[in-house]
């Protein structure tokens, strides 16, 4: 009885002994926590947070390989949400000392955030990881801003013209001819007044309602640029990096769309709520309509789910790149990279990036492409076999060679509300395409004075 | 000598403690107000005067999402009258001031006083229980959750063959062409809105107020042989002045300072500031920007300037309905 209770004794010694050598060990190992902010639509858009999940415990078997004490708890916060509240909401967070350790941001927020202070550039830490030499070249020059790097590209996107292919039969298209009009795009042949022109017809025919010939997003965004680049404009000038109203390009730039309102019949969509300007265009109500790739899911999971989803699209629409101004002249496609940033807030930067190598990767990056259709950001991805699997992405590789970007400047965020209130009142009816350009011209140089270059 | 000065020395702690009562009692009657006046006076200090104070001073800066923690907007040396400028150089600020004039006036006029004196003149003449449930009916429109609300109206105004009425009055009718109304008449659904949710805070004060006018009068009327008409017009309207102009400077004020319904049903559109009133103006200025360049300092601006109309709006509302004598003693209480 004696023996027994002294062996007991010498157990449970031994356990708490081992114990506190275990609990003591743990205390070792620093925990490090990692908080990823990201806007995304559910659930297309759900990976571009997600991956940091998975990357965790990858990360965590290199740090316990390499004998560091310290391991990664990461924590993601997104949602979907529209750009302002989502940059407010980051500068107010930054300002109360509670910004994120990672934060995605579209690539053209960038020069504000640095300026600010807010973020940390990247440069000798991304010569760290040569997964990062993966990423496409074009895509870093979005992500640099006075000579640095602030962040690594996440996804791009093309932002094509869509038609409805049964409309376009309507109006007397041939399976041919709606089969070429791509093509026709991509030589200059067809242009954006011929787009108009076939609008109208569609108008005349009684095919669409006047108004519904053809649409752009219902509120300000990049898209808008696309025209003004079709017109020759450009936005900012390499040699100062200041930004750049091109008169002759604007003024025609509001032709083109005092010219769709008034004489063929189109952009009814000024003003609509999201669901407003989509469930038309992609339940055959609009003939021509402009939007990004990654709609495709959301159109195929929101609005046409029952209809077929992307097999009813496959079947009923077509899409190319934004046409030319002039016959013969390059079409283009707007593409709005978003990049993963560092805070200047995170105390472990070296961490944050080893996260960010981690999902910067054929297989989460081909992920949130597929899920989401979005464009990769990686060398030689499109023969990557899963990326093969995505019939959109495939097809719409080719706009990555016409892509233009927004400029990567402070001011854009004033600049670009002033060139769309003069296109908001063209549409409306409120001002003739010179009086939007004056309205621009006085606005900007109001707003900016000597930071833009009018001319 | 001994007991004049015992005599004296009690008359002396006598006299002294009555004094002593009388100076507690005067402090305490003093304070004893602003005690209870304090919460309001604090809540309003914290949540009214501290940041109009701030807004005030912020109307004076550049403040943005760019230089957001970096400019030191409280130093006088960035303060500037550019804001103010820029408002009254802009080319939308007369469509904007006309839009907010539109809004404000035609609201007040025909639901937040007009239809609120309607309804309280016509439930307090009817059955009380049937005039009680009708003021039930209208008070729904301020317990439902704006969102909620606005959300229900979307529905009525969407286009055939899911809008309501298009699907059910103008359609059958054969009015329109099932367009989206609040595309086709977004003033109409703004001014109507805003109107059902306005019309009840008035029905509530004319309803009480018309309750409390002493029967007699009505009576007597009658008895004078007055019409309906001639009895609401000489007896009911002058006995309710007060409330009459309470209701009017309180929905003024309001309107001028309310958006949320707006900004919920069109967001100042369709188009190009088609329903954008001054008070969502401030609004987009200062917290939505599509490619987030919030500017706080000009936002302010606009706020101030709103503030300030306000103000004189109230003053000139006291001067016409003579406030001051609103204000007498009822002669009835000084018989």
């Amino acid at each position: 009885m004696k023996a027994s209770k002294s062996l007991l004794s010498i157990i449970l010694i031994v356990f708490l002994v081992m114990s506190f050598t275990v609990i003591a060990l743990a205390q070792d190992l620093e925990i490090i926590p990692i908080k990823v902010r990201t806007v995304s639509t559910p659930p297309m858009e759900n990976w571009r947070g997600l991956n940091f999940v998975v990357a965790e415990q990858d990360l965590n078997a290199d740090l316990e390989a390499m004998g560091d004490p310290r391991r990664v708890k990461v924590e993601v916060i997104q949602n979907k949400m529209d750009w302002g509240p989502y940059i407010t909401e980051f500068v107010l967070a930054y300002g109360a000392d509670e910004a994120p350790d990672i934060w995605l941001t579209g690539h053209d927020y960038i020069g504000t955030q640095s300026d600010a202070g807010r973020i940390i550039p990247l440069g000798g830490m991304i010569e760290e990881f040569p997964i990062f030499n993966l990423v496409l070249d074009n895509l870093w020059v979005c992500t640099m801003y006075k000579g640095k790097i602030w962040g690594v590209p996440q996804d791009a996107e093309a932002r094509p013209l869509y038609w409805n292919k049964l409309l376009l039969k309507q109006v007397g298209w041939s399976n041919e001819e709606i089969a070429a009009l791509p093509g026709k795009i991509e030589k200059g042949e067809f242009t954006l007044y011929d787009m108009l022109e076939t609008a109208k017809q569609a108008v005349d025919k009684g095919v669409v309602k006047p108004g519904n010939g053809f649409w752009t997003r219902p509120s300000n965004g990049p898209d808008f640029t696309a025209f003004y680049y079709a017109f020759g404009g450009e936005t900012i000038d390499s040699a100062t990096g200041k930004l750049v109203l091109d008169k002759t390009a604007r003024l025609k730039y509001y032709q083109f769309f005092y010219d769709a309102v008034q004489k063929y019949g189109s952009m009814g969509c000024l003003g609509l709520d999201w669901s407003e300007a989509w469930h038309p265009g992609v339940t055959g109500k609009v003939l021509f309509w402009v939007g990004g790739t990654w709609q495709w899911a959301e159109w195929a999971e929101l609005y046409l789910k029952d209809l077929g989803g992307e097999d009813y699209m496959w079947e009923n629409f077509g899409f190319g790149l934004i046409p030319a101004a002039e016959k013969g002249g390059k079409p283009n496609s707007i593409t709005h990279p978003l990049a993963y940033t560092v805070t200047s807030q995170c105390k472990h930067p070296d961490l944050a990036i080893a996260l960010i190598a981690k999902v910067t990767n054929y297989g989460p990056n081909t992920r949130h492409a597929i899920a989401s259709a979005h464009l990769g950001v990686l060398k030689g991805q499109s023969e990557y076999k899963f990326y093969k699997g995505s019939r959109l992405l495939t097809e719409t590789l080719y706009m990555l060679n016409y892509t233009a970007f927004l400029p990567n400047n402070p001011y854009w965020g004033t600049y670009s509300p002033i060139t769309y209130e003069a296109l908001a009142a063209v549409v409306s009816g409120d001002f003739t395409p010179e009086e939007a350009m004056d309205f621009v011209v006085e606005g900007l140089q109001r707003e900016l004075g000597d930071k833009v270059i009018i001319k | 000598m001994s007991n004049n000065f015992q005599l004296e020395r009690e008359t002396s702690s006598l006299s002294s403690f009555p004094d002593t009562k009388s100076l507690f009692s005067k402090l305490k009657s003093c304070l004893l107000p602003y005690a209870f006046l304090s919460p309001t006076l604090v809540v309003v200090t914290l949540f009214f005067f501290i940041p109009l104070i701030m807004v005030f001073i912020l109307s004076f800066t550049n403040l943005d999402m760019t230089n957001f923690g970096i400019l030191k907007w409280w130093q006088p040396a960035n303060w500037t009258l550019d804001n103010y400028v820029k408002i009254f150089t802009n080319r939308f600020f007369p469509k904007i001031l006309n839009n907010t004039l539109i809004y404000v006036s035609m609201t007040l006029v025909f639901f937040n006083v007009g239809m609120a004196l309607v309804i309280a003149l016509i439930t307090t003449n009817i059955n009380r229980r049937i005039g009680f449930a009708s003021r039930l009916i209208w008070l729904m429109c301020r317990l439902t959750p704006v969102v909620v609300y606005i959300m229900m109206w979307k529905a009525l105004a969407g286009p055939s063959p899911m809008g309501v009425i298009n699907k059910h009055i103008l359609g059958p009718l054969g009015i329109g062409a099932g367009e989206y109304l609040l595309n086709t008449h977004p003033w109409l659904f703004v001014i109507l809105v805003n109107g059902f949710i306005g019309a009840s805070f008035g029905m509530i004060i004319f309803s009480s107020a018309i309750e409390a006018i002493p029967k007699d009068y009505m009576i007597a009327a009658k008895v004078d042989g007055a019409s309906t008409w001639q009895t609401i017009r000489y007896v009911t309207i002058p006995m309710i002045k007060w409330p009459l102009l309470f209701v009017t400077t309180y929905q003024t004020l309001s309107l001028l300072t309310s958006f949320e319904q707006i900004m919920l049903l069109t967001d100042g559109g369709p188009g190009l500031y088609k329903t954008e009133v001054w008070s969502l103006t401030a609004y987009h200025r200062a917290f939505t920007s599509y490619f987030g360049n919030t500017q706080w300092g000009y936002g302010s601006a606009w706020a101030v300037i709103l503030v300030i109309i306000g103000v004189i709006m109230a003053i000139l509302y006291l001067r016409v309905f003579r406030f001051g004598e609103l204000m007498q003693e009822p002669k009835i209480d000084q018989l």
